[in-house]
């Protein structure tokens, strides 16, 4: 590891500490929901400008731009240890950005505001912390530092079956990552054994000996945590019952960022620590994955609640990434990070849009929605233009991470590329289904006529722009993400 | 030039831009003018920058799209004879129909919708033609396919309408699912997606591979051009606004496919089995669609039915190696077809907005103009000798029999055939609409003149388009195919067989037209029966596709979800913790609240305990 | 020693086991207490006989100690069943199954 780059101004302290004084400063001003909202919407700008600030910082020749790292429990070997290289600093971008529309977008929330709102900063804190830990304890505190926020999101703001949904999605990511810390002790144990100095540094533990027995448990447990938040098939049933009842806000958190831990764990975590293991599962992931794409697509046709068909079309979008992930190459591999950001984006702004909906017309079912052009054609419109980017319309955000997938795919398993590409077909099917039943054909009367409001314009127009901008040149997120995913790629041994 | 070049196809995506955005704030004429305005200057750029176009061609790139690893995607132009002579016909097509939908939309209230998809339209389409690689094109071709689906369920009220563009959305995407796949394997066998560099390196490549690549671009140009088996979308298609049917649906985005595979000819050409099979699903789509525009009875729908036919003829073209032969089919198809779109919009209007040929009659009384214009554009559509439509059909059936060996002498049987009921099918529709009564019961309406004078300058391009590429036959220099480097192209027949094979068009085309005179003169009560149902509904492939294709689509993902989904996955999950809950429900009547069952409890557990030690020590 | 350690630990036994009986088996709350009594009274003795047996000063203390710890026990529980009569009006153990599960 090199010295720390970052002394001059600790940024990325501030950046996971700055969301956690947020909240605290929330929890006490429960008394008054104004200051809450402008505590928590401040706090959010800051961290999206520091989160743009680090774009300043230059990458060193490892590929870090910005490294932390100090003892923290010792007698444990346990150090706070931060890094940022251009991977991070997407998803810390992308978390603040997202983070900062789902606070204007609760802004009118009624019940418990400033409750609600020291939980969104929470929930930044632990995923911007996720995206950061370079110490497995440290990973894995702040793992399960976003369960919690996430867990009361669903169960107290959201809609009619939100118990279930939060207990089924708590039960589930729990058993995932119980999985994961028994791995991470005992080869924390093992390494300490081997080597005599007990440390749960991510680098240190890379050069752990493994028999490969042992190092395929260990690699289980790893995906377990992660396979889940992903979610891979078959353990994706949490999501489609968590985003269908999750409030406008926690649907964008899962969607547009949870989800992705799962994803940057497997490239930071799994893969460099078990490369064999790693090689050896990546035909069982591909076709979990491409089975995910054509089932959950499927699913998601036939669904009567549009959330709940945005709600699917998340589990086939992560199975392009994964999909890319497992075709192991740089343009595979760079592509499947932009399609992370890409659908982060485009399904969060397309849950705000059908949260727009349904605060309009009372209702997500496509039966009772339908010729909502005539009366709001703004929203309308924006919700076309989200549904074509989900869609991979070339030219907007999800097209170009799915081409790149698809040519990195198709340079190592020309048939896995070729099967994927069917998904394409797919997603058209399924996205125009709701389109039409959304907004074309007769007219449902919607009880509210107002077209966008103004903070409604606020939030659109930016994703709407993002959108676009991220199809049409997506090139400013593939020039950071070159260098590390190189550097991930052959550190870890595989062809 | 360049920027003259990037002028041409940034112009109309301005205009669409500002359309889409502003357009319903602006006052009302200015959108139209914006719109129209925007592809007009587009066109007179596009005439700027035609000098350019010759020899090498000019090259433009704007910027990088997204580059990671080896892969390298740029947005660049590339502007060729072939891309030049396909920019200015649909630029210089889609100028004369923006300026007749100015009048056909006059009082739509969602006119700026319209517009701006029209001008994204635009901008899509010259993105496919002056692409210089691939994925570019890719983008234009998803575009148009997008400005597509929105213009023809434009108007929305109607679910049809929305179902009818969804439907080409999808089925043309089928074809794209080919497309991409032919793009991802040109690149992982090339290393780039640059078209000119594939074309050059293309012999590299073994045969079989070739083949298969070759393919894959057909499938993808069958979607985008309505050929078989991908072809149920054009016909429903109508249900646009005529513009949009005259534009998109007639002169330029079905002949995209004809272009993607004149574009990628050096790859394509080098696979004979390929070619062959362009040849054979172009002639075979051609008849096909000239046996349902027979029994079509809406107006717009025979001419639908009558573009998927033509554009059959451009991929037999195509298929038979002549690609300045298919691209002069291209061009003068463009310009009749949209003057018959256009005047059939005409029409309908006459017509009190009455679709239906045989409600319709004695419409001549009511436009001389319009009669006239229609009847230019049918006389090109029927192959009448002279006009546009007869040289380009003519190169197209002599280049197949050229090629003598039983297949293509079959094909071009099949040619003259379909050639034959085009004729006849052609002057059906005119008699239908023009001699006679009228027999409906509608007023006419009136008919701006926006929507008549741009009609003209199509009907003689139409008409004198044959000079394009005037056979020597007739004393012509074959300009066309020595624009286009492609003086192969130019039949070097004995004359006395070129006499036979245009006096044998002449012959099918009187052979049509006197048919339909003596059954269609004199209008009988409408056909009904067994065959004309079955024309009707387009030999029937709709219910053919939805029962084998949508109904276990449908059947399969229904079973994913009640089967797999909420059956398998969450009943299994449910049924786990079903199973803890039940376990808790019977552990809960052990602590039924009494000391004594306690006691109870205790007192076993001792013994047991106790008993165990005892075993233990006796053993 | 007068009397052999079997005949007392058989005594003591019996003793035992009458008073879990009449814990296990009666309803009253004054008979359960009883039979804990007569429990403990049985520990007692088997303590006094083993003190006996061994000479060892040690289990006659704890016999003291235990004795000390009964009568407390017995009033704090006699309280409780009062209170308890009152508040339901029955002395049925039946009647408080409130930590039911």
């Amino acid at each position: 590891m090199t010295a720390d780059i970052g002394t001059s101004l600790p940024l990325l302290s501030l950046l996971l500490w700055l969301p956690v004084a947020g909240a605290g400063l929330c929890f006490v001003s429960y008394r008054s929901a104004q200051l809450a909202r402008w505590v928590a919407l401040l706090t959010a700008l800051l961290v999206l400008l520091l989160s743009l600030g680090c774009l300043l910082c230059p990458a060193g020749p490892d590929g870090w731009m910005l490294l932390t790292d100090r003892p923290w429990i010792e007698a444990f070997g346990i150090r706070y240890s931060l890094g940022m290289d251009g991977i991070s600093l997407l998803l810390v971008i992308l978390t603040a950005f997202l983070q900062l529309v789902a606070v204007l977008i609760s802004w009118d929330q009624e019940k418990y505001p400033a409750l609600l709102f020291g939980l969104l900063l929470l929930l930044e804190a632990g995923i911007i912390g996720v995206f950061l830990a370079l110490d497995l304890v440290l990973f894995y505190l702040l793992w399960e530092l976003m369960l919690i926020p996430t867990f009361f999101l669903i169960g107290i703001w959201g809609y009619r079956r939100r118990v279930y949904a939060a207990v089924k999605f708590f039960l589930f990511t729990l058993s995932g990552s119980l999985c994961m810390l028994l791995a991470i002790i005992s080869l924390y144990l093992v390494h300490g054994e081997q080597t005599g100095s007990y440390t749960f540094a991510l680098e240190a533990l890379k050069q752990t000996q493994l028999g490969f027995g042992q190092e395929m448990l260990f690699y289980l447990c790893f995906m377990a945590a992660f396979a889940v938040k992903i979610p891979l098939f078959p353990f994706h049933s949490w999501l489609p019952d968590a985003h269908t009842e999750a409030p406008v806000a926690g649907s964008i958190d899962l969607a547009g960022l949870l989800l992705k831990t799962g994803v940057y764990g497997m490239i930071r975590f799994a893969f460099p620590l078990f490369p064999r293991a790693a090689e050896q599962s990546l035909p069982v992931l591909a076709v979990l994955a491409l089975f995910g794409i054509f089932y959950a697509a499927w699913i998601a046709y036939l669904q009567t609640d549009i959330k709940r068909i945005v709600a699917y079309s998340s589990i086939s979008h992560l199975g392009f990434v994964v999909l890319g992930l497992v075709a192991w190459g740089q343009t595979a591999w760079e592509g499947s990070l932009l399609l992370m950001v890409n659908h982060g984006v485009t399904t969060g702004a397309l849950f705000i849009a059908i949260a727009f909906i349904q605060k309009r017309t009372g209702t997500r079912e496509l039966p009772k929605l339908g010729g909502l052009w005539k009366s709001q054609p703004n929203l309308s419109a924006f919700f076309l233009l989200f549904s074509l980017a989900s869609l991979g319309l070339p030219g907007l955000a999800n097209f170009a991470g799915e081409i790149l997938v698809l040519i990195g795919t198709f340079g190592s398993h020309p048939l896995w590329a070729v099967i994927a590409v069917g998904g394409v077909l797919f997603s058209a099917v399924y996205t125009l289904r709701m389109v039409q039943g959304t907004i074309w054909g007769p007219s449902c009367e919607p009880f509210d006529r107002q077209d966008l409001g103004r903070r409604e314009w606020l939030v659109l127009i930016p994703l709407a722009v993002l959108v676009v901008l991220l199809g049409c040149y997506p090139q400013p997120l593939l020039d950071p993400l070159q260098l590390p995913v190189s550097l991930l790629l052959h550190s870890g041994g595989l062809p | 030039m360049a920027v003259l070049l990037t002028l041409t196809l940034l112009l109309p995506l301005a205009g669409g831009i500002i359309n889409a955005c502003f357009g319903n704030r602006l006052p009302r004429p200015v959108p139209v003018i914006i719109a129209c305005g925007s592809v007009i200057a587009s066109f007179l750029a596009c005439l700027g920058a035609l000098p350019g176009a010759g020899g090498e061609g000019l090259r433009v790139t704007l910027f990088s799209w997204m580059s990671s690893g080896t892969f390298q995607a740029d947005i660049g132009l590339l502007f060729d004879p072939l891309a030049a002579i396909m920019t200015l016909m649909v630029t210089g097509v889609a100028s004369l129909i923006h300026l007749y939908a100015a009048g056909y939309m006059e009082e739509d209230p969602d006119q700026t919708r319209f517009f701006a998809l029209l001008n994204l339209f635009v901008f899509a389409m010259l993105t496919i033609v002056l692409a210089d690689n691939l994925l570019l094109m890719f983008l234009g071709w998803e575009g148009v396919g997008f400005c597509s689906y929105g213009l023809i369920g434009f108007w929305y009220r109607q679910s049809e309408n929305a179902e009818a563009g969804r439907k080409a959305f999808i089925v043309t995407r089928i074809g794209d699912l080919f497309f991409t796949v032919g793009l991802l394997w040109l690149f992982k066998l090339f290393g780039t997606i640059g078209i000119e560099a594939i074309n050059g390196r293309a012999t590299e490549l073994d045969p079989l591979t070739v083949t298969l690549v070759a393919l894959l671009l057909l499938g993808g140009a069958c979607g985008k051009s309505a050929q078989l088996p991908l072809m149920t979308w054009l016909p429903d298609a109508m249900a646009g606004p005529t513009p949009v049917s005259a534009l998109i649906h007639a002169a330029t985005m079905v002949t995209a496919g004809v272009y993607l595979l004149c574009r990628m000819f050096p790859l394509v050409s080098l696979s004979p089995l390929a070619l062959g099979a362009i040849a054979l699903i172009g002639v075979l789509t051609a008849l096909y669609a000239a046996t349902c525009a027979l029994g079509q009875r809406e107006i717009k729908r025979v001419l639908a039915y009558s573009t998927m036919s033509q554009v059959g003829y451009m991929f037999l073209a195509v298929g038979v190696g002549s690609v300045s032969a298919a691209m002069f089919h291209l061009l003068t198809h463009a310009f009749f077809k949209a003057l018959l779109f256009m005047a059939a919009g005409c029409v309908i209007n006459l017509a009190g907005h009455e679709n239906d040929i045989y409600l319709m009659g004695g419409m001549r009384r009511r436009s001389q103009t319009v009669f006239w214009l229609f009847l230019a554009g049918l006389v090109c559509l029927a192959g009448a000798p002279l006009t546009g439509g007869f040289f380009s059909k003519d190169m197209i059936l002599a280049a197949a029999y050229a090629k003598g060996s039983p297949f293509y002498l079959t094909i071009y049987g099949l040619g003259v055939a379909t050639a034959a009921l085009t004729s006849f099918y052609s002057f059906k529709l005119g008699y239908l609409v023009f001699a006679g009564d009228y027999r409906g019961e509608e007023l006419p309406h009136e008919l701006p003149g926006l929507m008549t004078w741009p009609l003209v300058p199509l009907a003689v391009l139409g008409l004198f388009g044959g000079l394009l590429n005037l056979p020597h036959l007739f004393g012509g220099h074959s300009w066309l195919s020595a624009w286009l480097v492609r003086q192969g192209d130019v039949l070097d027949l004995p004359v006395a067989v070129e006499y036979r094979l245009t006096g044998l068009a002449i012959a099918v085309f009187v052979l049509g037209w006197l048919l339909a005179h003596l059954r269609y003169y004199r209008f009988k009560a409408r056909e009904s029966g067994v065959l004309s149902e079955f024309l009707l509904a387009g030999w029937r492939f709709d219910g053919l596709y939805r029962r084998l294709l949508i109904r276990p689509f449908n059947g399969f993902g229904r079973f994913c979800w009640q089967g797999l989904e909420e059956g398998l996955v969450n009943g299994l999950l449910d049924g786990m913790a079903a199973t803890f809950v039940s376990w808790g429900q019977s552990l809960r009547l052990l602590a039924n609240g009494r000391i004594s069952s306690y006691l109870q409890g205790f007192i076993w557990g001792l013994l047991i305990i106790v008993g165990w030690f005892l075993l233990r020590a006796v053993a | 020693m007068i009397v052999p350690i079997e005949h007392l630990l058989v005594i003591s036994t019996i003793l035992f086991v009458l008073g879990l009986a009449c814990v296990i088996v009666r309803r009253s709350l004054i008979m359960i207490l009883i039979g804990a009594e007569i429990m403990l009274n049985a520990v007692g003795l088997t303590l006094v006989g083993a003190a006996a047996f061994w000479q060892r000063i040690d289990a006659q203390i704890m016999v003291i100690f235990l004795m000390a710890m009964t009568s407390a026990e017995v009033s704090i529980s006699l309280a409780m069943v009062v209170y308890l009569q009152r508040r339901k009006n029955s002395i049925d153990v039946r009647a408080f199954d409130e930590m039911r599960g």
